[in-house]
């Protein structure tokens, strides 16, 4: 049950993804903007000759707001496509020290999508997140 | 044993292995439909491919048992054991003959028709009989095993994740490539460096090669097919195929030989007419079928057309309504083209008839299976009485492309080389923008063609298009063409396209993704999706209106021959075929190169000799290309010689190189065209501007503007500005005669737009006719009456 996880801060609150998770985590040098891609694709970037699709969360969790960047960005590959998740900070890699819960009430309406539940770290209780859910981006809501 | 034999046995027992399982499961579940259909598929294809050879037994026997199964899809019988085992029997059979065939022996001993008869609803026990003997002999003949191998067959995976690792290491080259240059590496490691490209480019090339396969492989089967299958019918019928040189993946032709082979079975038994019935119908005897195969960027598409009788839209729906699968007053509403989609539908056959040939209603159904299951898609066209088009479009997996790359606002884009057509200067004198609303138009060898600005197509900003940009003309799958509006042309180069994320992959915009060797991601354009979501796919060919500005007469003299040749540093670049006077071979002794001169001897006389900037020359003999003007001769040194091709005029503008009078697309690759009136003018003696004599040219027109006078004043003149200065040479344009009082007899140069008016007299010149132009120059200096 003690999980290696990556420690992530999006929108002020402390997040995090398994460490099996994550490739790696890089410094976001130069983004090239896709035109007309949805607002939380960022761009793409280049990581060892590999090209990388840039994800801002805050925008992909339906999160007003930007991400300030510069920072470091932890790399995940989903179906076979590398992507950078651009995140306020990246923290640390620590171990859990619970199961996977859910919290009664939900993670609230944005977070609720991509939450995977709640863990306890010696950090305090941290919501464990579905990156793979992460960059779909919001749903379009019904109207 | 030939190639197209060994395939039908590689594949008839690939199959084979595929449904293995299924038999067994099969046999335990007789009434599985799933299972049953993937029998009958099976011995539909054995069926279908034994028309391509002479194995009537083999024919029979799967059309038999295709009989029997029907039977049973159709619920008109059911799948007992007796009949399990008869099914079974006959496929141990086909194994046997088929190891039989590859092997080069005789067929196994005569026993066909027991295997054959077992399939009665009535038959007796002989049946089983004769299918255990048959299984015994197949497990005896398994024993003896397929011959020794001359080639191996490999899962296409490994082959692709060979091919993507040395796509991978390409990049990672490219990478290193960027790191090396910009740290100043040392020297030393530039051998090594180099040499693994080499071998990188060699493996990258063997393993391209690996997977692909010309189309043509494909088609040569088929006109034997077609002449066998219409000489059973008793009908004539022609095949043509076009764009056999379209390359794609090996597997990818496999995949999609059934589906062909069914279409073009379908198009010569229901399609094209008997002779009398086409004679009847005022058409000509021999029935015509083509298939052209199309790449357009990461699609190939497939044209399958027969001029038959097309497809009978009511015959269609009535038997689409008789088998249940919609209802009449669904029939009601459908349009038309909704209806020849039915064809596609499982268990619908027009055909009166059913013959050994095709229609049971299984191809169709068959071949959509089919294609979908490679991501591909089909569709149809037809006309009553005038025939059927089959549409069918594949994807590539093929990952590497050529590609030409664009810029705009900064940021780069890559346009499959397949699409382009041309690449213009939106400043070139015969373009012209027009606006209908809000679109843009140009104008360009009297086609109007739509344009687009690839700032708007990318939702970059709101422009419309104009001189300042370039132009790229694309023509599409479906022979449309447009042109797209972008700020910079860039580079032609082969990009390894990688696959892009779901998200960006929505917008429709782009294909893939790729790195260039500065390690930037650049975005590859689907261009076929952007001229669809323009709208542009269907109605792209607009002829301008009769009531427009006739087309001009120039449009179709506005091509020239330039000839290619290697320059001596490697590069391939081209010259105007008009200035070649001849080709010398001369010693190497002959050149004298000096500080800032080189002069080379041929025919006992000193010439200027050009083109050898700082390279050394290495050889003994060196190739000479003899310039001339008509008065001067200079000699230009080439390393190979090309060939000579006809090009548009229009070249692409290279900016920044003065000895270059701009770029043409010759195959895909841009090749810079050397300015031969800049050669020459730089190879006169410099006359002061005072002694340069005087040029009068007409005013307030562009082409002059553009084009004559660079040309006029790199021959040497001087262009007269003031209204008091005494012109030497007067040049008018045909129908406006100069306002010159000064004019003397025989110093007038008209400019006809019409090649036909022009050329009786000296003076009288055609636009285009540089070497006229030059003459009249001349003399009309010299004051020579003509």
């Amino acid at each position: 049950m003690n999980e290696l996880i990556v420690l992530l801060h999006i929108d002020d609150r402390r997040v995090a993804i398994p460490a099996a998770e994550v490739q790696s985590v890089i410094e976001l040098e130069d983004i090239y903007p896709v035109p007309r891609a949805p607002d939380f694709v960022v761009g793409l970037t280049a990581m060892r000759s590999r090209s990388l699709t840039v994800i801002d969360c805050r925008r992909a969790l339906g999160i007003a707001g930007e991400t300030a960047t510069g920072e470091r960005a932890p790399v995940v590959e989903i179906a076979g496509h590398l992507y950078a998740l651009l995140v306020d900070a990246v923290d640390d890699v620590i171990e859990t020290q619970s199961d996977i819960r859910p919290v009664a009430g939900g993670f609230g309406k944005e977070w609720q999508r991509v939450a995977r539940g709640m863990v306890e770290t010696d950090r305090g209780p941290t919501l464990l997140i579905n990156a793979s859910l992460l960059i779909e981006g919001p749903v379009a809501r019904a109207a | 044993m030939d190639d197209l034999l060994a395939d039908f046995v590689a594949e008839t027992r690939e199959m084979l292995e595929a449904i293995e399982g299924e038999l067994v499961a099969w046999e335990s579940e007789p009434s599985d439909r799933a299972r049953l259909d993937a029998i009958f598929r099976f011995v539909h294809t054995v069926k279908g491919n034994c028309g391509f050879f002479d194995f009537p037994r083999l024919e029979k026997l799967s059309h038999s048992a295709e009989g029997a199964l029907a039977e049973v899809r159709a619920g008109r019988r059911h799948p007992d054991s007796r009949l399990v085992s008869a099914v079974l029997a006959i496929i141990d059979r086909i194994m046997q003959m088929t190891n039989a065939i590859e092997a080069g022996e005789e067929m196994p001993a005569q026993g066909d028709e027991f295997l054959i008869a077992a399939l009665e609803p009535d038959a007796s026990d002989v049946g089983e009989i004769a299918a255990m003997q048959s299984g015994e002999s197949a497990a005896k003949s398994n024993e003896a095993g397929p011959s020794a191998p001359r080639t191996i067959r490999l899962p296409v995976e490994l082959l692709d994740r060979v091919m993507s690792g040395v796509s991978d290491m390409v990049l990672a080259r490219n990478d290193l490539a960027r790191r090396l240059r910009e740290s100043g590496a040392e020297p030393t490691l530039d051998g090594p460096f180099e040499r693994l490209s080499g071998i990188l480019g060699d493996v990258r090339e063997a393993v391209t090669k690996m997977r692909m396969q010309r189309i043509e492989h494909l088609y040569n089967a088929l006109p034997r097919l077609v002449r066998d299958l219409s000489a059973d019918l008793g009908k004539q019928v022609m095949v043509d195929f076009e764009g056999g040189a379209v390359e794609l993946d090996r597997e990818m032709i496999e995949m999609i030989r059934d589906p062909i082979v069914h279409l073009i079975r379908n198009a010569v038994d229901h399609g094209i007419e008997a002779p009398a019935v086409r004679r009847a119908a005022g058409k000509r005897e021999i029935g015509m079928l083509t298939i052209a195969a199309r790449q357009s960027g990461n699609r190939i598409s497939i044209v399958i057309t027969d001029d038959g009788g097309g497809l009978s839209t009511a015959k269609i729906g009535a038997k689409a309504v008789s088998n249940g699968l919609i209802t009449q007053s669904e029939l009601d509403v459908m349009p038309d083209s909704a209806i020849s989609d039915l064809i596609f539908e499982a268990g619908l056959s027009t055909a009166d008839e059913v013959s050994a040939i095709s229609g049971r209603g299984v191809g169709m159904d068959v071949v959509r299976a089919n294609i979908e299951k490679i991501g591909g898609t089909i569709s149809v066209s037809s006309n009553p009485g005038e025939g059927t088009m089959f549409f069918l479009q594949i994807p590539l997996t093929l990952s590497i492309i050529s590609a030409l790359t664009v810029s705009v606002q900064g940021q780069r884009f890559a346009i499959p080389q397949s699409f382009v057509e041309e690449i213009a200067h939106g400043a070139s004198a015969n373009i012209e923008f027009s606006q209908v609303g809000d679109s843009d138009l140009v104008t360009f060898r009297g086609k109007r063609i739509p344009c687009l600005s690839l700032d708007n197509v990318l939702e970059l900003g709101q422009r419309r298009a104009a001189r300042d940009q370039r132009l790229v003309l694309l023509r599409l799958g479906s022979g449309g063409l447009f042109a797209l509006g972008v700020d910079r042309i860039h580079d032609q180069e082969d990009l390894v396209i990688k696959p892009l994320a779901p998200a960006v992959m929505q917008t429709g915009a782009y294909a893939g993704t790729t790195l260039l060797d500065d390690g930037s991601p650049v975005l590859m354009l689907d261009i076929a999706t952007i001229a669809q979501q323009a709208g542009l796919i269907t109605d792209s060919r607009a002829r301008p209106a009769q009531a427009s500005a006739p087309v001009k007469a120039a449009a179709e003299a506005e091509r020239r021959s330039i000839m290619t040749f290697v320059a001596l540093d490697g590069r391939k670049r081209a010259i105007d075929l008009g200035l070649v006077s001849r080709i010398d071979l001369v010693d190497a002794s002959a050149i004298d190169i000096d500080a800032g001169r080189s002069q080379v001897v041929v025919d006992d006389r000193i010439m200027k000799l050009v083109g050898v900037g700082c390279a050394q020359i290495t050889d003994e003999k060196v190739k000479l290309l003899r310039l001339s003007d008509s008065e001067t001769d200079i000699a230009y040194a080439v390393a190979e010689l090309g060939e000579s091709i006809d090009i548009s005029t229009d070249l692409a503008p290279a900016e920044g190189d003065e000895t270059i009078e701009g770029v043409a697309l010759i195959d895909g690759q841009p090749v810079p065209v050397v300015d031969g009136f800049r050669l020459f003018s730089g190879n006169q003696h410099q006359q002061s501007r005072d002694s340069r004599p005087l040029c009068r040219l007409p005013e307030g027109d562009e082409w002059v503007e553009r084009m004559l006078k660079p040309m006029v004043s790199a021959a040497g003149y001087a262009i007269a500005t003031g209204e008091d200065e005494t012109a030497d040479v007067v040049i008018a344009l045909e129908g406006t005669p100069p306002d010159v009082a000064d004019l003397k007899a025989g110093r007038l140069i008209t400019i006809h737009a019409d090649p036909a008016k022009a050329g009786n007299d000296k003076h009288e010149v055609y636009r285009y006719d540089r070497d006229g132009l030059i003459e009249a120059l001349r003399s009309a200096r010299l004051g020579k009456a003509s």
